[in-house]
């Protein structure tokens, strides 16, 4: 079942009986995941370049690795910072069958003497193109909005003045690690879907963070866990991966991830049952340039998804930036890849760890970094 | 017959009773969609309704009072395979024509509540929306 049969199954026949009738909940998430990338293989030239800085589309990739690989960030612009068309919006080109320019200087060396390339690649003509990204599918998210008397452009997209509206960023129910708040069922070597092919999850993700807050359910109340993944480009589609522009902020790939979740046991039923109305997170004011922000006030998705909350006295419009629509799409692909067989579903090889802590980054001497 | 007109007021302008006039005088159904006016004049969005002779008349009433009028001829179109439904316009559209359908998930666009004022076109991740004038 998807995630959202689930919930109305658990509501219409009780936890007990829907933890013996269900096998696998299949949950979904699309929206802006920043901290993505892909690295390639070009393929050796005649005669050969040891690659040293590398451009596709004039947007620079990371080639500090042997030869004839880089890693192009998603967020990554061109030297104009021109927003419209960064590392995302490459790698979407390349997912969408188009040849992309690529250039590379080097300094020569006697076994790789060629000093720079000027040609065109795609995804037919490299050897390995491989999504890997180190912070996807956050768990929850804050939801942001703006005290200021400007508007702000941020990460959470367009936040009008005055509190003119309030954005969030999750798929709330249907999304994965909050229906395995735990991370029994999630670890290291889980198969999942990811834009549009299957990949793995290979680590916990950048910032994993599993210590906040979390209501009586267990579910975390702030950002909480996430994971880095890993795919093969190759097998992508457009439909699933997007390059995206906030203006003024920069760069994102928007991509889609969907995750089974074996109904082990009643607690993990319970867990899969959670809906919109149980699930919290917190709002800030993002013209509040700091580091930690001050919660505003916690709210639900359900409150959030009905397109109005209550701040001060004042009724504010929310957007999500996350599509709902695509989430609940993945999450019925999954399902029927399940049902022909088409993908399989396996113990994670091992356990995401529950004790890391989230630190930062504050200025500090040698001595104090010991 | 309906049309939709983006005005622009200089001081002057803004001091005259312009929309009072064109349904007096010119017996034209005027719908105001969005005004921004203050003493140093502004912008609104007018929806006109009424015959064309009128309308025609109307427009040219405005232009000799030092109002700048431009026709909201297409206005904002949106790419429906570029968009991806994530909502980011719903709350910053001041019309709701950009509005989130819970049933099937996904962000309905209404082109006869459009007025055409572009905050959605930056606004949009994936750059769906686009202004044509």
């Amino acid at each position: 079942m998807t995630a959202q049969e689930f919930k109305e199954y658990v509501k219409a026949n009780g936890v007990k009986k829907a933890a013996k009738d269900v096998d696998i909940v299949t949950t979904g998430t699309f929206g802006a995941m920043c901290s993505s990338g892909a690295y390639f293989n070009f393929g050796h030239s005649d005669p050969p370049i040891k690659m040293q800085k590398v451009w596709m589309d004039g947007i620079p990739a990371y080639a500090g690795l042997a030869a004839v690989d880089a890693y192009l960030g998603a967020t990554e612009l061109d030297d104009t910072n021109n927003m419209m068309h960064g590392g995302a919006h490459v790698i979407e080109d390349l997912v969408r069958g188009k040849a992309v320019r690529l250039k590379a200087t080097a300094y020569g060396t006697d076994c790789y003497p060629k000093k720079e390339i000027d040609t065109y690649v795609s995804l037919k003509t490299v050897n390995q193109a491989v999504l890997l990204n180190v912070r996807n599918c956050y768990q929850n998210y804050a939801v942001a909005t703006n005290s200021g008397s400007r508007t702000l452009y941020t990460y959470m997209g367009k936040l009008l003045p005055e509190y003119g509206n309030a954005t969030y960023s999750s798929a709330g129910e249907l999304s994965p690690l909050l229906n395995d708040p735990y991370y029994r069922s999630i670890g290291i070597g889980t198969r999942i879907f990811l834009g549009g092919a299957q990949g793995f999850v290979i680590w916990e993700g950048t910032q994993f963070n599993p210590g906040v807050p979390r209501t009586p359910a267990g579910v975390p109340k702030r950002a909480a866990g996430s994971i880095a993944v890993i795919g093969d480009l190759k097998q992508m589609s457009p439909e699933f991966l997007r390059g995206l522009t906030f203006t003024r902020y920069g760069t994102s790939l928007g991509l889609g991830i969907g995750i089974p979740i074996p109904i082990l046991d009643e607690e993990m039923a319970r867990a899969c049952a959670i809906t919109d109305d149980q699930i919290v997170t917190a709002m800030f004011d993002y013209s509040q340039p700091a580091r930690s922000r001050t919660v505003l006030k916690e709210i639900t998705y359900a409150e959030l998804r009905s397109g109005e909350i209550e701040l001060k006295g004042k009724q504010i419009p929310t957007s999500s930036l996350s599509s709902l629509y695509k989430a609940r799409q993945i999450s019925q692909i999954l399902k029927s890849q399940i049902q022909k067989g088409a993908f399989m579903i396996e113990r994670p090889v091992q356990n995401l760890p529950m004790d890391r802590v989230f630190k930062a980054l504050d200025v500090r001497t040698e001595k104090e970094a010991m | 017959m309906k049309t939709k007109v983006v005005l622009n007021f200089s001081p002057e302008a803004a001091n005259t009773p312009i929309t009072h006039n064109l349904i007096a005088k010119y017996h034209l159904l005027v719908n105001i969609l969005r005004a921004e006016i203050d003493e140093i004049g502004g912008k609104m969005v007018l929806e006109l309704s009424g015959k064309a002779d009128d309308i025609r008349k109307g427009i040219d009433y405005l232009k000799s009072n030092g109002v700048g009028v431009r026709p909201i001829k297409e206005g904002v179109r949106r790419d429906d395979d570029v968009c991806t439904h994530c909502g980011m316009c719903v709350s910053i559209c001041p019309t709701k024509a950009l509005a989130f359908d819970s049933k099937t998930g996904k962000v309905t666009f209404t082109e006869e509540k459009c007025v055409a004022c572009g905050v959605c076109i930056d606004a949009c991740p994936p750059r769906a929306m686009e202004i044509l004038i």
